[in-house]
């Protein structure tokens, strides 16, 4: 299925037959083109380039245009620190310099960088029909800060009026940036609101949800899905988040995905996140990045989760660790397998197998990912299935599916380390590749013979 | 104990800064941080008691209920700015060492980070129980932090990063803080750092609150 298709039914909770899988590729996508994030964030030229080499290589379900927060900022007069191997910093923050909110109008869209993701934005839904574009705005709140600094979080005891004056302003911006990505041709409006994270759920729901419900409306009505990014530690807000109306909430590492899940499924809200951006991907080995990323998938599951980095990706993300996490999304098989040696490990309780064998029949054990869904299982099931029918009563044989606990016992007790193999009377005889029925029967043969 | 020493604490704990401000509610129209400090000095009460029976116990308060989920940075920095009215008649009887100090905490955020809410509000609860403060400000490099320590030998190192991609710069920071001077004691933080990114990088101590540190620099400082 096509990447949009999948995501799309994802946030609208319904089940998929794979986890859709949305990288979210910034500044690091200027690092995989060799360029400087202050290169990359300036021209359409290098984001859709970077857009396409992260295309290329990690196989994605959905893309953002890119990731930076400071746009909306820029535009109205905050002064930015460029930085080569960073998204640009905002260090100048009008409202509290001397600019009065009257005086603060909604920009133009061809004002600052605007128009540069905006013609990204086209370019690279021209070049990927299929894949879901996600436009990323800066969320009001956040906004609100890149305007006010510190003084956000004072203004609400200090001059709640003014305050819910200043997120009516950066609202409107909002709705003006989703409506120029919605039109350039995003799928997805994110809107990224991490400081939201430093407040409590009271505040939140005074100074946040009036404004951002509003703003999920509008991008509902304007026919795009929406999802609304926080990062840091926002577990006391997932509940008001979800309350708010967006099609999927998105989270990082501090916040347990079970947690997010439990709530999310409850409110109908699909849910994405939360892999370890530094001490994984940025630090860790590929396989740690697929033990992570399946780790994500297993608590996700496979109605309502779409699998994410926790969010922008560190611009030196070493290449391999997401490419690794790509291939262990779109193999079935590689899943099963590092399910299964996962569980090898001290946690699983081995099966006592006494009782399992036979003194005069041929015991068969074929182990599984699910011959129902995974072909190179199903062949090997066939074959053992024609191969035992002339025996009779003479052979016995199973399969066990890894999709369940009973299987994933039975591979560890049995030593089984590839999917799928068969194992005769407690050998294993046939790794991987399906042997023709002649072979098995051969092997059969033997045993049957060693019992008489 | 002085009633009005209690007052200031709670001053503190709820972030009345003084009496024209309209929070908390529940203060309204009364005496803040601002006046009682005042008073107290005014009424022969010794500096150094006024910060610790006063000032420290009302930050303890709010660092429990902030790592107990209970308030949250807003509050946080309503109970700094009373704070930091309240230290204003204070800090010039600091400054002539009237009070003893616990030890030096050198602070800043990392370099390529612009983000000091976090750390303005550590080095601020820092300074509030007994350390003097050598605050770096925003984007310091590892050569400052080296060069502080060469001035402090005996100093500790906070360093601060709000952002995923600045995490990177942390650990070159403390690798390279640690390369030159092997035992120096570095405490991180911020919104994306965890245990688990501390262990990692070597660093000596990570706290999810501004509390942890406190007990952290006194339980070294203690130990030294």
């Amino acid at each position: 299925m096509k990447g949009l298709e999948l995501v799309a039914k994802a946030m609208k909770m319904e089940e998929v037959e794979r986890i859709p899988w949305i990288p979210f590729v910034g500044c690091h996508a200027g690092e995989l083109i060799g360029t400087t994030a202050t290169e990359y964030l300036k021209s359409t030229d290098l984001i859709v380039k970077g857009a396409k080499a992260a295309v290329e290589k990690y196989n994605p379900d959905g893309i953002p245009v890119t990731f930076d927060l400071q746009i909306e900022a820029e535009a109205l007069g905050c002064k930015l620190n460029w930085e080569d191997d960073n998204p640009p910093a905002v260090i100048s923050h009008p409202l509290s310099e001397g600019t009065k909110l009257e005086d603060l109008k909604v920009p133009c869209s061809c004002k600052a960088r605007i128009p540069v993701v905006m013609e990204a934005t086209r370019r690279l839904k021209d070049e990927y029909p299929d894949l879901a574009i996600y436009g990323l705005i800066t969320g009001p709140f956040t906004l609100a800060l890149h305007l006010m600094g510190t003084d956000v979080f004072m203004k609400m005891f200090e001059d709640p009026d003014y305050l819910h004056s200043v997120m009516k302003f950066c609202t409107d911006v909002s709705k003006f940036m989703a409506g120029n990505y919605i039109e350039s041709g995003a799928d997805v409006v994110a809107v990224v609101d991490p400081m939201t994270s430093q407040i409590d759920p009271m505040s939140f729901e005074t100074f946040v949800s009036p404004y951002v419900t509003d703003l999920f409306d509008f991008i509902r009505d304007a026919g795009a899905l929406s999802s609304f990014f926080v990062c840091g530690n926002a577990e006391q807000n997932i509940e008001v988040m979800c309350d708010c109306k967006p099609d999927n909430v998105s989270i990082d590492e501090n916040i347990p995905l079970d947690f997010v899940k439990k709530i999310a499924l409850e409110k109908g809200v699909s849910f994405g996140g939360n892999m370890k951006l530094t001490v994984v991907l940025l630090m860790g080995t590929t396989e740690d990045s697929q033990r992570d990323a399946l780790e994500c998938m297993d608590i996700g599951g496979k109605k309502g989760f779409l699998l994410a980095p926790g969010c922008d990706l560190p611009m030196a993300t070493p290449a391999e660790n997401l490419e690794a996490v790509a291939e262990l999304v779109h193999n079935e098989l590689l899943q099963g397998e590092l399910r299964a040696s996962e569980a090898k490990g001290s946690s699983v309780e081995k099966l006592d197998l006494a009782g399992h064998w036979d003194d005069s029949k041929v015991v068969i054990d074929v182990i599984t990912l699910d011959s129902s869904s995974c072909a190179p299982c199903q062949y090997m099931v066939k074959a053992v299935e024609i191969a035992a029918e002339k025996y009779g009563d003479n052979v016995v044989w199973k399969e066990h599916r890894i999709k369940e606990k009973e299987g994933v016992q039975m591979m560890a007790t049995l030593g089984v380390q590839n999917i799928p193999t068969i194992v005769m009377d407690g050998e294993l005889e046939f790794i991987s590749q399906i042997p023709p029925v002649e072979k098995i029967q051969d092997r059969i043969d033997v045993y049957l013979k060693n019992k008489n | 104990m002085n009633d009005k020493l209690s007052t200031l604490a709670a001053c503190i704990e709820f972030g009345k800064i003084n009496k024209a401000a309209p929070y908390p509610p529940q203060m309204k129209g009364q005496d803040g941080a601002d006046e009682i400090t005042k008073q107290l000095l005014d009424e022969g009460v010794a500096p150094g008691d006024i910060l610790s029976d006063a000032l420290i116990k009302g930050m303890e308060k709010v660092g429990e209920k902030f790592s107990k989920n209970q308030i949250f940075v807003p509050q946080m920095l309503m109970s700094a700015k009373a704070m930091q009215f309240a230290m204003n008649h204070l800090k010039p009887f600091f400054a002539t060492g009237e009070a003893d100090r616990r030890g030096t905490f050198v602070v800043g955020t990392v370099e390529g980070d612009l983000h000091d809410i976090g750390k303005n509000i550590v080095a601020m609860m820092v300074e509030g129980n007994g350390y003097e403060v050598i605050d770096l400000g925003v984007d310091v490099k590892a050569e400052q932090f080296v060069a502080e320590i060469e001035k402090n030998p005996n100093c500790f190192i906070g360093l601060s990063a709000l952002l995923t991609t600045t995490m990177a710069n942390m650990e070159k920071i403390v690798s390279e803080i640690k390369g030159k001077y092997p035992e120096q004691n570095i405490c991180i933080g911020g919104a994306p750092v965890t245990q688990d990114f501390c262990d990692k990088i070597g660093a000596d101590s990570y706290n999810p609150d501004p509390q942890g540190v406190v007990k952290f620099l006194n339980s070294v400082a203690v130990a030294s």
